[in-house]
């Protein structure tokens, strides 16, 4: 019975996630808007279906109300019949891609034995995830413990933001999984921290799904399979598609938010696809604080591509598309900055005001033990195989190309991303050595997809399948 | 040349993939685990992942401490993850500095704080 209502929750949340990027993407002009293949549209709805119930959630405790399953799906009902009927009015919709792939025959074996691996993967994921509950230090000690409340509760409890919340680790750790869980609990009935373990190898998938379609649209069946299985069989990944932590979820996001900010980047036809890279990336924040540091990373580049092409396109689109994507980040972003102010709720492990020039140089001798905790991770390959010599190689070896175009816009995303993690590290209270020994390797999952991405863009001169 | 190069190394990968996922499962013994693991409910999944003798300690506790009451623990390391999952199982009752029980956790005891 657990099992058919978690169904439901899985499906709800897709629902109302279609619904949400029905609104974003939905248009009867098919040429301006970015097809997306079926599968890409079912994770990406189920990425924006999770993090906008939670939002909703975050939402309902500023109103005072509780939690009930009908209570939270009912507000949808409006969105659905907004979309119903621009659909009956005006025919918009989601354009899907309807491509179809012709079969390889001279790497037959060799699609094979990808699908296997991949499938192999993936199988082992949901295995991992779902044979135990949740257990590992961070899942527990930080997410679950809150979910647990607010399932005990049906409601953030009014007095979990002033009183509550101290007694725990990390306050002021985004809600998004938390409250993501406390839906599935509700659905079920019961806390099964067993069965709500699938959140995760459920965005395992997604990524890889994103990963395998976003190689699709410039390269061919095998290619992209080639580069799905090696982000697949990355043990690191796998490792967290399984243990409850909040990597992959913020992996999702980001990646898919990129993804949707290259496409804008290359097609600029329509700001449509920037509305939901802008809604992604929020939800990244909205998941882990990391994510504001992507928020961050993506606004650089959409002002970047603004600031370029003004002079070319000094369009409004041009103009506006910077300011409504810091407003629609923003405003997702809102109700949780506003409570963390209003209740004092602060980091106490990294601090922002230490982020000038002063402090900086007084922490340079950090960058010894961050940069030699980096390099033990990028050269072990329990966690990694070849990925990071690999990667070093294909930079060597195509220099020339990292920078141009839209490789351009990966490369710099991949080293900002590289450059705001040394920065967490020297502003941060926490004693180094141990910081970075703990959490690089973490770290480097966030922006993994987009690496692997980065590595099929760089390669594909190179490798002729 | 690069091609073969990067054949040789995709050939490296996926003999690494195949040796890293066996070890996981077999050197590392998760297999046992998942053998364990597999026919027990949620509840024996629990005390299998904390230690049946931790567990079988907490449900005790669970049993002895209303919902509404505070507790302190002693003989644990602050950061530890017994600790951690003692404060997520035995939720809602909550650490508090005027405690109603104290609980050791290296004696695996629980004692009213005001006897």
């Amino acid at each position: 019975m657990e099992i058919v209502a978690l169904s439901g929750g899985i499906i709800a949340l897709i629902f109302i996630g279609l619904n949400v990027l029905h609104m974003v993407m939905g248009s009867s002009k098919e040429n301006r808007c970015l097809p997306l293949f079926p599968l890409e549209t079912i994770f990406i709805s189920y990425g924006i279906g999770l993090g906008f119930i939670s939002l909703e959630m975050l939402i309902f405790y500023l109103f005072g109300v509780k939690f009930t399953v009908y209570g939270l799906l009912i507000p949808w009902v409006v969105l659905i019949a907004v979309n119903a009927i621009r659909y009956v009015a005006h025919r918009d919709k989601i354009v899907i891609e309807t491509r179809t792939t012709e079969s390889e025959e001279r790497y037959k074996f060799l699609n094979i034995f990808l699908i296997s691996g991949i499938s192999l993967e993936a199988v082992y994921a949901f295995f991992r995830a779902l044979i135990k509950p949740i257990e590992s230090y961070d899942a527990v000690a930080i997410y679950a413990i809150k979910s647990k409340i607010f399932f005990i509760a049906k409601a953030i409890p009014e007095t979990y933001f002033p009183i509550l919340i101290h007694g725990f680790p990390h306050p002021d750790y985004p809600l998004n999984i938390p409250l993501s869980e406390t839906f599935f609990y509700i659905a079920m009935g019961s806390l099964n921290d067993q069965l709500v373990k699938i959140i995760f190898p459920l965005f395992f998938l997604g990524i890889l799904i994103l990963l395998y379609y976003a190689i699709r649209r410039f390269a061919s069946r095998t290619y992209a399979l080639l580069f799905t299985f090696l982000l697949a069989s990355i043990p690191h990944f796998n490792a967290y598609a399984a243990n409850a932590y909040q990597e992959l979820p913020l992996s999702f996001y980001y990646f898919s938010s990129a993804l949707l900010l290259f496409s804008w980047i290359e097609d600029k036809k329509s700001l449509r696809p920037l509305v939901l890279s802008a809604i992604m990336v929020a939800l990244a924040g909205w998941t882990k604080n990391e994510g504001l540091m992507y928020c961050a990373i993506n606004t650089v580049l959409v002002l970047f591509f603004s600031m370029r092409t003004i002079r070319k396109d000094m369009t409004w689109k041009t103009l506006f598309a910077p300011i409504a994507y810091i407003v629609i980040v923003g405003l997702l972003l809102l109700p949780w900055i506003w409570i963390k102010h209003k209740f004092g709720i602060a980091n106490d492990e990294i601090n922002l005001a230490n982020l000038n020039p002063v402090y900086l140089f007084n922490q340079i001798h950090k960058l010894v033990p961050i940069f030699y905790e980096l390099q033990k991770q990028l050269f072990g390959p329990k966690k990694w195989i070849l990925l990071w010599p690999v990667v070093i190689f294909a930079a060597a070896l195509n220099y020339r190309k990292l920078f141009k175009g839209i490789r351009g816009y990966i490369s710099v995303s991949i080293i900002l991303a590289f450059l705001g993690y040394i920065l967490f590290y020297m502003i941060s209270y926490v004693d180094v050595v141990f910081f970075a020994s703990k959490t690089w390797a973490r770290f480097l999952l966030h922006f993994l997809p987009l690496l692997v991405l980065w590595l099929a863009y760089i390669l594909k001169e190179d490798v002729k399948i | 040349m690069i091609y073969r190069i990067l054949k040789i190394l995709f050939a490296v990968w996926v003999g690494l993939w195949m040796a890293f996922f066996v070890r996981e499962l077999f050197i590392k013994n998760n297999i046992r685990d998942y053998e364990a693991l597999i026919s027990r409910t949620l509840e024996g999944k629990h005390a299998y992942v904390t230690g049946d003798k931790l567990y079988g300690f907490l449900s005790h506790c669970k049993e002895i401490m209303p919902e509404i009451a505070k507790y302190k623990f002693v003989n644990i390391e602050e950061g530890s993850l017994d600790r951690r999952r003692a404060v997520y199982y035995l939720y809602p009752r909550v650490e508090g500095k005027d405690p109603d029980f104290i609980i050791d956790m290296a004696q695996l005891m629980i004692k009213k704080a005001k006897e």
